[in-house]
């Protein structure tokens, strides 16, 4: 089934380290209400995309600010 | 439900509306309530850009940034169709390997004649280059890169094709139409002659920068010359 693209929220972040042991990592893939994530390692940016129906940008800029990275919302 | 002003709904209802001005009204109303819907030309414009970029620049010069500033459009909105990179390529890749297969095995049949299944190959492999020359630049590229791989594997349309070719090659040496070979050799044969024609017309220019146009007249002595060699 198709993605509902008002579900996908894209964030630029400073999480520059793949590593699919730290605790976000392992929050995010455990995480009831994400379908869905991923981060573009390989960008300035950084892009964290969230696949969630139910949690706001906020909540989740609230999640990755918890493990001490920085996260804005990208317009 | 979304908040239409009164006149509008006048217009609707009285039918004066056309498509246009609801597209444009819908667009609307999904920028004021931050909704986002599905713009199959923003993609178009996406997958047009991102094969140039990569055409040109190969995958090393290539960037999400680079692309959505090629196209005017938000960083954001291309991660919304993308999760990165490796996605973009992969999907436009695989579009285009469809794509590609679909217009090869139109009207053939691996239980064609070999020589007449071969012509048809032709056909449809010259005609799809012509009309697509930057879609196959951009496939040569990912051909033989890590890309390649996973796009052959993403799909069983991709080995049915594929299943479909063996047979053909199969059923032309049972019938003995065909003499048995390395298979890189059958095929450097079978379609060499073929893609050093249509990169020669794609270059414009021939062996010493010899200006060169390719005609129906060239690919049927090309092949004439290439089933004679295959053929016991």
């Amino acid at each position: 089934m198709e993605t509902n693209l008002n579900t996908i929220h894209i964030f630029k972040t400073d999480i520059g380290e793949k590593n699919p042991d730290c605790p976000m990592h392992i929050t995010l893939d455990n995480h009831s209400d994400i379908q869905q994530w991923s981060i573009d390692y390989e960008d300035v940016d950084c892009v964290l995309r969230v696949v969630s129906e139910v949690l706001k940008p906020n909540e989740i800029i609230g999640i990755v600010n918890e493990f001490g990275y920085q996260c804005q919302e990208l317009p | 439900m979304y908040a239409i002003p009164n006149d509008e709904i006048i217009i609707l209802n009285k039918k004066t509306i056309n498509k246009r001005t609801f597209i444009h009204l819908l667009f609307y109303l999904c920028k004021k309530n931050r909704m986002r819907i599905r713009d199959i030309d923003k993609e178009k414009l996406v997958i047009e850009n991102a094969i140039d970029q990569i055409v040109q620049d190969g995958f090393q010069g290539f960037s999400m940034n680079k692309l959505a500033k090629a196209c005017n459009i938000s960083v954001a909105t291309l991660y919304i169709y993308y999760k990165d990179k490796d996605d973009l390529i992969l999907k436009i890749g695989g579009t285009i390997a469809l794509d590609f297969f679909t217009n090869t095995v139109k009207d053939f049949s691996p239980e064609m004649s070999f020589e007449e299944g071969l012509w048809k190959q032709w056909e449809n492999r010259s005609l799809f280059a012509l009309k697509n020359p930057k879609e196959v630049a951009f496939f040569e590229i990912i051909k033989h890169s890590p890309y390649g791989e996973a796009i052959l594997n993403s799909s069983t349309k991709f080995s049915d094709f594929r299943t479909s070719m063996h047979q053909f090659i199969e059923n032309a040496l049972r019938n003995n139409e065909l003499v048995p070979m390395t298979f890189e050799v059958f095929w450097a044969i079978a379609y060499g002659p073929l893609y050093t024609l249509l990169n020669f017309h794609k270059e414009g220019k021939s062996m010493g920068g010899k200006p060169f146009i390719l005609t129906n007249k060239m690919i049927r002595e090309a092949f004439q010359a290439a089933i004679k060699a295959l053929k016991p």
